[in-house]
């Protein structure tokens, strides 16, 4: 190391002045340093300037730079992107078995046989392929620590573009749709693509009928009256018939 | 129904990321804007760097120092930005200056000695900018070097030119 005191009219450097306020001098070169800081009036002075240049660089550091995008949507985006992720780059973790698949496939016919000309006006029903109602590991505690209706995140429109993508549906059609979670998030229902389907608004069992089954199941859920994993299974695989089964019969 | 859902090892991962995520997007976001990406790419890089961050422990990689690592992955994605901002403005436009940072700062800041400050500062070295940056989001000079793979001097020099220059800028106030 330089030697910084070679006489009594030798001043202390901004480097060693800016290395002591930072804490990166060694201890020995330290003690030289504050020791000749006790006697200099004039270096105290630098320092006193270098600290001052130090808040005005803060101060100017969070005007200039400050993020002001509000976060929610890309923080939906994030945690989509991250199950895709998940998802895509361990193939095998999330495959259908195949007796599902085929009862996917029979409801979905007998679905379209049903209601015949009614399916285009209720718009796709979700799909257990595309849409089989991912769940996040959530302990019962945390379910029933959030009320059953506070609000998500907004889903992202790159989200909402995958989902129509899957569906094979045009992204023009976007505005006559809700992209919904199947399992609702407050049930323990995952921010995933695959949890997500278009449902139209102008159905007959649309988002807000939705909606009241899924304070139901909450509360029968909360109350110990429901198992969590239960409720999950049957707003995943027929909510409309889970809608009957614990709100009552009709809208 | 469904083979494997809610996996924790899985989830787990996804739940710690963005954990890291709420807790370093403004610090980030804010590093960005220093080097003059504007909002909207800032905004992409940082998802970039938590799908690194993803992968990175995924795969089992050190967790040594994670707030360094998610910096240094924040440059290096704003310099590759950067690089091909400046390719698309040289076959866009002719001859024409691009700056798409200073703007939106100059109507942040309110006054005019802040004003003259941010001017100071975006006439130093951008090795000394990012280094001035990096110690006001509270890294040691070690980690700094380590951030921008330059030396501990380097650090230390570059540190001592902007304040020196900014203690000069606020002395002519």
């Amino acid at each position: 190391m330089r030697t910084r005191l070679s006489g009594a009219d030798s001043h202390l450097s901004d480097a060693d002045l800016i290395r002591l306020a930072d804490g990166e001098l060694g201890s020995g070169s330290a003690r030289s340093v504050l020791g000749h800081l006790e006697a200099c009036w004039q270096c105290r002075a630098r320092l006193r300037e270098l600290e001052g240049a130090i808040s005005e660089f803060v101060r100017l550091r969070e005007e200039a730079f400050a993020p002001a995008i509000p976060a929610a949507g890309a923080r939906a985006m994030l945690r989509a992107r991250l199950s895709e992720e998940a998802r895509t780059t361990t193939p095998g973790r999330f495959h259908i078995s195949i007796p599902a698949l085929a009862t996917g496939l029979l409801v979905l016919v007998a679905m379209l046989v049903t209601f015949g000309g009614t399916v285009n006006a209720d718009g796709p029903k979700p799909r257990l392929s595309i849409t089989p109602g991912e769940t996040r590991p959530v302990s019962l505690a945390e379910v029933c620590a959030s009320s059953a209706d506070s609000a998500a995140d907004p889903i992202p429109e790159s989200v909402r573009l995958q989902v129509f993508a899957a569906y094979g549906m045009d992204p023009a059609q976007a505005d006559a749709y809700e992209v919904d979670y199947l399992i609702t998030p407050e049930l323990g229902g995952a921010y995933t693509v695959r949890n997500l389907w278009p449902q139209p608004y102008s159905a007959r069992w649309n988002a807000r009928v939705k909606d009241r089954l899924e304070h139901r199941l909450h509360q029968l859920v909360c109350s110990g009256q429901l198992d969590l994993h239960a409720a999950q299974r049957d707003i995943s695989t027929d909510w409309i018939g889970a809608y009957r089964k614990y709100v009552g019969p009709g809208i | 129904m469904l083979v494997g859902t809610g996996r924790p090892g899985r989830s787990a991962l996804e739940e710690e990321v963005t954990a890291f995520y709420d807790a370093f997007r403004g610090p980030l976001l804010r590093y960005l804007a220093s080097m003059r990406i504007a909002p909207a790419d800032g905004e992409e890089i940082v998802q970039e760097v938590f799908l690194a961050l993803f992968r990175h422990l995924r795969d089992g990689k050190s967790r040594a120092n994670l707030r360094g690592w998610l910096f240094r992955v924040a440059h290096n994605l704003a310099l590759k930005n950067r690089m091909a901002k400046v390719r698309h403005a040289v076959v866009e436009a002719s001859g024409e200056s691009v700056d798409p940072g200073m703007n939106p700062e100059q109507l942040a800041v309110g006054n005019q000695r802040q004003a003259r400050l941010l001017a100071v500062l975006r006439a130093l070295p951008e090795q000394d900018q990012y280094c001035l940056s990096l110690r006001a989001e509270g890294f040691r000079y070690r980690e700094i070097a380590e951030i921008l793979g330059i030396s501990l001097g380097s650090v230390a020099n570059a540190l001592e030119r902007s304040l020196s220059r900014l203690s000069r800028a606020g002395g002519e106030a």
